[in-house]
């Protein structure tokens, strides 16, 4: 059994995940479209946080070279009407090796007041996206909390109601996964709170 | 659609590359026949530059008049009725969607609209799927669809 798989197995005993051996989600997120539909593998489904269902896995795919993200999904159907798209992506990340196109679909990045968030992060949202909203949900204590709580390079993708969040290491351990689960789970309590309010 | 990193040095590349194979052969005096091969090779590789140049720049007044749209026309929903793809340009589909637009003192109508669309954005247009549209108050055929 490889560490991946280990570190999965002991996921899903500390946290009574179910495992599912593959899970294929689909092209949900700009990630899962880089993937070309590698399904996640190993896979696990149930509580990511408190109240958060959704499936951690590792995806690995490749283009040019290989790729190897550990993800956690979730669905927050209601995000779709206030922001249909929301990538707040670390800096630095590369998600393919064979980029060769010079227009890219239009996206607004995001401005915030706080460096540390822009130094970590690029924030980008759909065009045409309602700011005051957006700014609400990017509150000072939640960029306080993504500056300096998440792991080192985790990253988050919302689209059209699925939630990605990620991280980039190969070899994470459960503490890692359980970390990244954490840190979905409290994105997507962020947004589903805002969405609600 | 954007110029990205990679647009603004393809477009780089090939001016600056086109430039150095139309010039330098001359200046250094080579045989005309070489000189005239270079020299091609580097205006098609101008051309191809201008060109990228002129579609990032109708590209960029084209967002500017979409912002304007937005900030000043008229919200309304559009209800997909059907949506389909037959080409897919960088990697993205070519959308064509057939939409219910309902604008408040416009009634509702049907239109079709072909639109350039993230592989992600494209598996979500179904029939029935409601998106926002702001129409352009001094031409209420004209509309940006917020997808």
């Amino acid at each position: 059994m490889s560490d991946v798989q280990s570190a999965y197995g002991k996921l899903a005993g500390d946290r009574g995940l179910e495992q599912l051996g593959a899970f294929a989600p689909g092209p949900l997120t700009p990630l899962l479209v880089e993937g070309k539909g590698q399904p996640l593998e190993p896979a696990l489904r149930g509580a990511l946080g408190d109240e958060v269902e959704g499936v951690v896995g590792e995806l690995a795919y490749t283009r040019n070279k290989t790729f190897r993200f550990q993800v956690a999904l979730t669905e927050i159907p209601a995000a779709t009407a206030f922001a249909p798209r929301v990538f707040c992506i670390r800096r630095g990340r590369s998600t393919r090796d064979d980029e060769f196109y010079g227009f890219e679909a239009r996206h607004s990045k995001l401005w915030t007041e706080s460096t540390a968030l822009n130094e970590r992060y690029e924030v980008a949202t759909s065009p045409y996206q309602d700011p005051n909203w957006l700014r609400q949900l990017f509150s000072p204590a939640f960029v306080d909390w993504l500056g300096t709580k998440p792991p080192a390079d985790f990253s988050f993708e919302l689209a059209y109601g699925a939630l990605l969040g990620s991280i980039e290491a190969d070899d994470p351990g459960a503490d890692g996964l359980d970390a990244l689960c954490e840190a979905t789970a409290h994105v997507a309590a962020r947004i589903r709170r805002e969405c609600e309010e | 659609m954007q110029l990205n990193k990679v647009g603004i040095s393809l477009i780089a590349f090939f001016g600056l590359a086109g430039a150095a194979f139309a010039i330098v052969p001359i200046l250094a005096g080579a045989p005309g026949q070489v000189a005239g091969i270079f020299a091609s090779i580097g205006v098609i590789w101008v051309l191809v530059a201008l060109g990228l140049l002129w579609y990032a720049r109708r590209q960029k007044e084209k967002a500017a008049h979409n912002d304007w749209i937005f900030r000043q026309g008229l919200r309304g929903t559009a209800t997909v009725l059907s949506a389909g793809s037959s080409a897919t340009v960088n990697e993205m589909p070519l959308m064509s969607l057939r939409l219910e637009l309902d604008v408040p003192g416009h009634g509702t109508r049907e239109t079709k609209r072909r639109e350039i669309m993230l592989v992600f954005a494209a598996s979500r247009m179904e029939p029935g799927l409601v998106l926002p549209v702001y129409v352009n108050p001094q031409d209420p055929s004209e509309f940006v669809l917020v997808w």
